[in-house]
């Protein structure tokens, strides 16, 4: 994965699939953390040190940019043992 | 063409799909899009009314100590039969299997600019309508750069070099979708009327 940020929001290029996303700057901050693996917590917790949400509001968002992440091929989920 | 771009890649020059060409008071602009979007008619054009043309279709980004500059490749213009009636041309080189007229920017009064500083960016695309020129964000003009620079998501050793010279790119221009319209034919100096 290759970002880059303009304005507050940013393109992301995946290399494996070459393909182009516009991203949000949320989108970004997330995507700049999964550089290494991380749970649902840890993503959780990268938006709510930034951006004024709930806990339950950053879940949410963060779950749904993983579904989105892992339906294109961008991101893969493993079980933590 | 692909072991050129392959190789001036490794030297820092990436391709961008586009048109170059610098207008009468110098300003540098580059015109990306495909090859259906009018890049080659409006070089023709704008040669033919005196600017400078470096390229119809593909030109190398090069980060220099005055910022993001596109190389040309030195070509003719390459004229679909469209576009070839449509400027009322005579003569040139049949081009591409007799398919397309081909024309260097120095027969259609014009000059050759082998390189340009851009500073407008536009994004065309053909249409029947009136022309017309909509601004569009930095953020907007660089994920139509990303686009047109096809390899950028290629070899990851050179990805995030390429990545960053568009973004420099769509800092330093002010972007533009046009329609490209007839009228383009009949008014002389509509680009820069449209785009000042």
């Amino acid at each position: 994965m290759r970002l880059t940020a303009l304005e507050g929001e940013g393109v992301a290029l995946h290399l494996g699939t070459r393909r182009y996303y516009s991203v949000s700057e949320s989108g970004l901050d997330l995507l700049d953390a999964l550089t290494a693996p991380r749970t649902l917590e840890q993503l959780v917790a990268v938006l709510t040190s930034k951006y004024e949400v709930t806990v339950a509001q950053a879940t949410d968002s963060a779950r749904e940019f993983v579904e989105h992440g892992v339906r294109t091929g961008v991101l893969v989920v493993e079980e933590v043992p | 063409m692909t072991v050129l771009i392959f190789l001036l890649r490794r030297a820092g020059w990436h391709h961008v799909h586009g048109a170059t060409a610098r207008d009468p008071t110098g300003r540098g602009w580059l015109f990306a899009g495909n090859s259906q979007s009018g890049k080659s008619t409006t070089a023709a054009l704008l040669a033919s009314r005196g600017w400078a043309v470096g390229t119809d279709d593909v030109a190398f980004l090069v980060q220099t100590d005055r910022g993001v500059e596109a190389v040309a490749q030195r070509a003719t213009i390459a004229l679909r039969p469209e576009g070839f009636a449509l400027l009322g041309l005579a003569g040139g080189t049949p081009a591409r299997g007799g398919q397309k007229t081909a024309f260097f920017p120095e027969e259609l009064g014009g000059a050759w600019a082998e390189r340009i500083a851009p500073q407008i960016l536009v994004l065309p695309r053909v249409s029947g309508d009136v022309t017309r020129a909509e601004p569009i964000r930095p953020r907007e003009a660089l994920a139509e750069l990303v686009r047109w620079s096809g390899w950028v998501l290629l070899e990851p050793a050179l990805a995030q070099e390429h990545l960053d010279l568009l973004n420099a790119l769509a800092r330093q221009v002010r972007s533009y979708r046009l329609t490209l319209g007839p009228d383009l034919f009949e008014r002389r100096d509509l680009f820069t009327e449209l785009i000042p």
